[in-house]
């Protein structure tokens, strides 16, 4: 009975898609976390009959002859690509990228290392850092006396002081885009790495070439739908059911057998 | 053993693999672009010996693939395509073309876009489809017209097989061809959305209970024949 085996593909499939339904709930909060879906694909087939067999009984041609199917196995968890909404925080330096682009992260070792998530603080050296203590690239230093910080939509980033009344110009962010974006390597911590599929960071300041702009005292929620999830998540216990009554019926078969005599 | 056993032996033996087209069905109801699979059965017929009476037995001959549309899914990928009515996608396997519907497709480092086991999407003349790495915007038109940034560059190609009874499935959600393959004129490309199994699970399951309750009645006529010839042997033999 390979009907047997054939669900059990089956049902680990569903298992797959029910563990990264999970992951996303679980990350419902997370500041610019994409939801993921898991894909899949059947299993090789077995020629019982070529098409095209002579057909030892007449001699006629079987036009389409027999194939069976092995089943089912995941292939890839992708990422699904969607703005999540904003919601204001009223930081100074939090700041929501609206539309395409990562900030680059210098990382203490290794490649640089990309994130949506513009949760962004102060180390004691001045430095804008991420929530994780990395420095953001091109580094922007605030000075110990700034007052208040401000960033507009293409990037720039002002310091105003309470002594004078003209801002100071600390430097520019710039944005990261890439071919690919499914193809970046997950890292945790909302950081991502370039891969050979992504294809190589293209850097641009916001607004230019496609690139997002940048809202200050805004974040990205996460893209999760619970609704959505949700009833995946309910397709995934049917289907998971659905093989394992398979696998019963599959059971019952071999027992007729098996009482024959 | 005679005749009566026989021919129900290979009814039995015909319902174990629909029981396994089934299963496959079933397990395969949640993958991207699978198309169900049928089993033909057909009527094996042998004269018996120096007499008119014949012998008809059952045997599983032939398959279908049952080509209804599955439900469209959006999922908003740029390079995520699914097929409105018939026609497949063509892609460069080890062995030579393929066809499939699973329209889920990323970009290599080359820029070509390929399937998640990498094999090559082919465009409109054969040749593998290719977007520029620093396109920032890539539409795909109803045509299978691909364009980067506004600028038309390739069109993707949708084929269908110039007799569908000559597709061979093989892993992957792909079907290879014996014969001639052509471009489809007036095929419907989606982007950012992905075309769903066409399994319907509540048929599945209804098949599944037919076949699982005639096995089981072939079984209990086999068991009864065998009474029967038991008796038989029992009577004659006082």
């Amino acid at each position: 009975m390979r009907a047997l085996k054939i669900a059990a593909t089956g049902m680990t499939a569903q298992q797959t898609r029910v563990e990264v339904i999970s992951n996303n709930l679980a990350n419902m909060s997370t500041t610019a976390y994409n939801a993921r879906r898991a894909e899949f694909s059947d299993l090789h087939y077995q020629q019982l009959a070529k098409p095209g067999t002579i057909n030892a009984s007449d001699g006629t041609v079987l036009p389409t002859g027999v194939q069976l199917g092995l089943g089912v196995r995941p292939t890839s968890v992708s990422v699904q690509l969607s703005q999540g909404s904003l919601t204001q925080t009223n930081s100074d330096l939090d700041v929501a990228i609206e539309g395409r682009g990562y900030l680059e992260i210098t990382m203490p070792d290794g490649p640089a290392s990309y994130t949506r998530d513009g949760s962004l603080k102060r180390n004691g050296e001045g430095l804008i850092v991420t929530a994780d203590g990395f420095a953001v690239a091109p580094e922007i230093v605030i000075p110990e006396d700034a007052s208040s910080i401000s960033i507009n939509a293409d990037g720039e980033v002002y310091a105003y002081f309470n002594d004078r009344v003209e801002p100071e110009v600390l430097g520019q962010f710039t944005l990261a885009a890439f071919t690919n974006e499914r193809g970046l390597e997950a890292i945790g911590s909302n950081l991502f790495r370039e891969t050979e599929a992504s294809g190589p960071a293209v850097i641009g300041d916001p607004g230019t070439d496609g690139l997002g702009r940048l809202k200050q005292g805004y974040l990205e929620d996460s893209s999760v739908d619970a609704v959505r999830e949700v009833t995946e998540l309910i397709e995934a216990q049917r289907g998971y059911e659905l093989n394992a009554k398979v696998i019963t019926a599959a059971d019952q078969m071999m027992a007729a057998t098996s009482q024959v005599r | 053993m005679d005749n009566a056993i026989y021919a129900t032996l290979t009814r039995q033996a015909g319902l174990r693999r629909e029981m396994q087209v089934i299963a496959n069905n079933i397990a395969n109801a949640s993958t991207d672009g699978f198309q169900k699979e049928g089993l033909v059965f057909s009527e094996y017929v042998q004269r018996m010996d120096d007499s008119d009476l014949s012998l008809s037995m059952a045997h599983a001959e032939g398959r279908m693939i049952d080509r209804a549309q599955g439900q469209l899914t959006r999922t908003n990928g740029t390079f995520d395509l699914a097929i409105e009515g018939d026609g497949y996608f063509m892609v460069e396997a080890p062995n030579g073309p393929e066809l499939t519907r699973a329209g889920h497709f990323t970009p290599n480092a080359d820029g070509e876009l390929i399937a998640s086991d990498g094999a090559r999407l082919l465009d409109i003349g054969g040749a593998p489809v290719f977007v520029p790495p620093d396109a920032m915007s890539v539409g795909v038109a109803a045509d299978g017209t691909l364009s980067a940034d506004g600028r038309a560059i390739t069109q993707i190609g949708i084929y269908m097989p110039g007799d569908v009874n000559e597709m061979r499935r093989s892993a992957g959600v792909r079907f290879s061809v014996d014969g001639v393959v052509q471009p489809l004129e007036g095929a419907r490309v989606v982007q950012g959305f992905i075309e769903s199994s066409n399994v319907d699970p509540v048929t599945e399951v209804a098949r599944m209970i037919e076949v699982q309750r005639a096995y089981e009645q072939s079984a209990k006529f086999i068991s009864n024949e065998h009474d029967r010839i038991l008796s038989a042997i029992d009577i004659l033999g006082r």
